[in-house]
């Protein structure tokens, strides 16, 4: 048997180069990885124990502070962090203006459960399919336009959606107030969104969190699929050299529109599911700090990846929502109220820590930025790989 | 007939005519060589040919059909392939990816809705992608990043990227541009042998007078945009108007 790659087309049948690559290499750690059911099955397992090890495991939650809404949320801004990194990270192509299909999602969603029906799935549905139209329309625009312009093409037709909603379309959005008429029924009309799932309370909590989390890993599924198809080569090339792709031979422009629609839909997704999340839709979910937002969860996770910019979006809404909340700096393991006291009287280091959440955030956005290009995901995946390396392995 | 047409075709750039009312045939099979001094207008002329720039006058006929209102990468699917002056190429890819992606718009056509299809089902994809990595000898290095190969290597398979694509005619643009003499001489025996074996019109756009001989059947030399002189090798060579224009100081 030949370990060399066979060289002639006629010498392979049909799956010829899956058996060889298989035989080629023995499966190692990071073939594994690779695989398609790998990846689903990690990210179930660790959407399921999230919010257990978020706002309830013992010492972990204490640590972190977090609960269970919280919890959701991040997966909700994972998912559009995720969409969005498949236009940024992988086409190269920087939107502003992602707040139109969040929000529009987020207010096609509110409008369809008052008025046409309140079913989750449905609401789900109805939001995502406004937001990949609106995508197609304003893609089909911007992209006519490439680089600096495209992104103030998208920012313009973004805050064009914020302005509509504010004042002349106010009889539908509610204007400023935002779209309280938010009706939600019961998840495949059996199970309350609100109520805890009997006998699996005390890991994922309620019905809303299974909702939530099993879109997400659907998510996850589908843009791995994506990046595992022609697509996600033909994205990655349109990125290193547009010139280049389009004298291959590939509709360049019609695969940029994809993958705009692509994250586009996805959006959607994510803006649906706020809406669901929260009962009412804000604003503020058109303002143009959406859109801005989303750039700074997918470069503070990684662009580079699939998982980073959820990553990013974790690490955001946690400043945003946790570590703005500390009044008080400790030392730890000082203090009452910690699970190892060493010392009764607490050690502050600062007071009024909280309020310098936008600080924070910013002083770690510069130095992700500046000291890993390839953000917090892209550092851990070395980090793993110098582990390893050191205990021996591949 | 001619596998490629040009009739009367003309660029200007506001006052500066760069090709003017150029008539070229180019059979099949055949390796015909455009040179010409600095600001001659050749690599213009490739530019108009793949579509890259509209051609202010005239019109290009590829296999009978005008092509002077497509894309260009309807251009490249109907059978004209290039390769750039600097070397270009995906840089962050690996070397195999690079292939893989022109063989799989040769094998896919311009565009296509399979964004939900996992890539281990296009086997002929890979196929295509490796015969030609092994037609210009880079098989052995398809899992290097290809921003890593030397220069003389980037250039290869910049040439495999277009091959890849399995043109019929394949323009190239000074493919000899900024290698050592080793490498230029590696360089035309590898376009020799692409000719061979895929059966390969070529129009090469060249600096070089002694890939030029080598490789060209016929050459057409090019001043100020328009064509003076037109012919087999030893021919031009010969002919005194060249001389005085370009070759006048290659002689001596």
């Amino acid at each position: 048997m030949s370990d060399e790659p066979t060289e002639t087309p006629d010498a392979t049948d049909e799956t010829g180069s899956v058996v060889e690559r298989t035989q080629r290499e023995l499966p190692s750690w990071e073939r594994i990885r690779e695989s398609e059911l790998f990846v689903v099955a990690a990210t179930t397992l660790a959407v399921a124990i999230f919010p257990w090890l978020f706002a309830r495991a013992p010492v972990v939650s204490g640590v972190l502070q977090g609960y269970q809404d919280l919890a959701t949320l991040i997966l909700i801004w994972g998912i559009f962090a995720m969409g969005f990194n498949l236009l940024l990270g992988y086409t190269g192509l920087l939107s502003f203006g992602h707040a139109a299909f969040w929000g529009g999602a987020a207010y096609a969603a509110g409008v369809f459960s008052a008025q046409v029906s309140s079913s989750p799935i449905l609401i789900i549905l109805a939001g995502t399919s406004f937001a990949a139209l609106s995508a197609w329309i304003l893609g089909f625009i911007s992209l006519r336009r490439g680089g600096i312009y495209f992104a103030i093409l998208t920012l313009a037709f973004g805050q064009m959606a914020f302005y509509m909603a504010l004042s002349p379309l106010a009889w539908i959005t509610g204007g400023e107030n935002g779209f309280t008429g938010v009706e939600l029924g019961k998840l495949f009309g059996v199970f309350q969104l609100r109520y805890p799932v009997p006998g699996l309370d005390w890991l994922v909590g309620t019905w809303k969190y299974v909702l939530v989390g099993g879109v997400a890993v659907l998510c996850v599924a589908a843009a791995n699929r994506i990046l595992h198809s022609p697509y996600g080569m033909v994205f990655r090339a349109i990125r290193e050299n547009d010139q280049r792709a389009e004298f291959v031979g590939l509709n360049v422009w019609r695969y940029k529109l994809m993958a705009f629609i692509i994250s586009g839909t996805f959006a959607g997704v994510a803006g649906s599911l706020f809406t669901i999340y929260s009962a009412y839709v804000p604003l503020s979910s058109f303002y143009w700090t959406t859109s801005g937002e989303v750039v700074i969860m997918a470069v503070l996770g990684g662009v580079g990846s699939l998982f980073g910019p959820i990553l990013g979006a974790a690490i955001y809404l946690y400043v945003e929502n946790i570590v703005s909340g500390v009044q008080q700096l400790t030392l730890p393991f000082t203090g009452p109220n910690e699970y190892v006291t060493l010392v009764q009287e607490p050690v502050v280091l600062m007071d009024g820590f909280g309020a310098y959440w936008h600080l924070i955030l910013g002083l770690v956005f510069v130095a992700v930025v500046v000291l890993f290009p390839r953000g917090i995901w892209g550092l851990l995946m070395d980090f793993g790989s110098a582990v390893r390396k050191l205990g021996g392995g591949r | 007939m001619a596998l490629l047409e040009t009739h009367n075709l003309t660029k200007s750039f506001g006052g500066l005519v760069a090709v003017d009312d150029v008539n070229l045939e180019i059979e099949e099979g055949e390796s015909i060589s455009v040179i010409g001094p600095n600001g001659a207008g050749k690599s213009t002329l490739i530019n108009l040919v793949t579509r890259m720039l509209d051609a202010t006058e005239g019109d290009i006929e590829f296999d009978g059909d005008s092509i002077l209102k497509h894309e260009p990468h309807e251009v490249v699917q109907k059978g004209v392939s290039r390769s750039f002056q600097t070397a270009s190429i995906f840089p962050e890819l690996t070397v195999e990816e690079n292939a893989q992606i022109a063989a799989l718009a040769a094998e896919h056509g311009s565009f296509r809705f399979n964004f939900l299809r996992h890539r281990n089902n296009y086997g002929e994809v890979d196929r295509l992608a490796r015969r030609t990595l092994d037609a210009v000898g880079l098989l052995g290095q398809r899992d290097v990043t290809a921003e890593d190969l030397p220069y003389g290597d980037k250039r290869r398979l910049e040439l495999g990227i277009a091959l890849a694509s399995e043109p019929s005619l394949l323009l190239m643009d000074e493919p000899t541009a900024g290698m050592s003499p080793e490498e230029t001489a590696d360089t035309v025996e590898l376009i020799e042998e692409v000719k061979e074996q895929l059966d390969l019109t070529i129009l090469l756009v060249e600096h070089d007078m002694e890939v030029v001989f080598n490789v060209s059947d016929r050459i057409v030399v090019l001043n100020r945009g328009a064509v003076i002189a037109e012919g087999p090798p030893e021919e031009v060579q010969g002919n005194p108007e060249v001389q005085e224009a370009y070759l006048g100081g290659m002689d001596a």
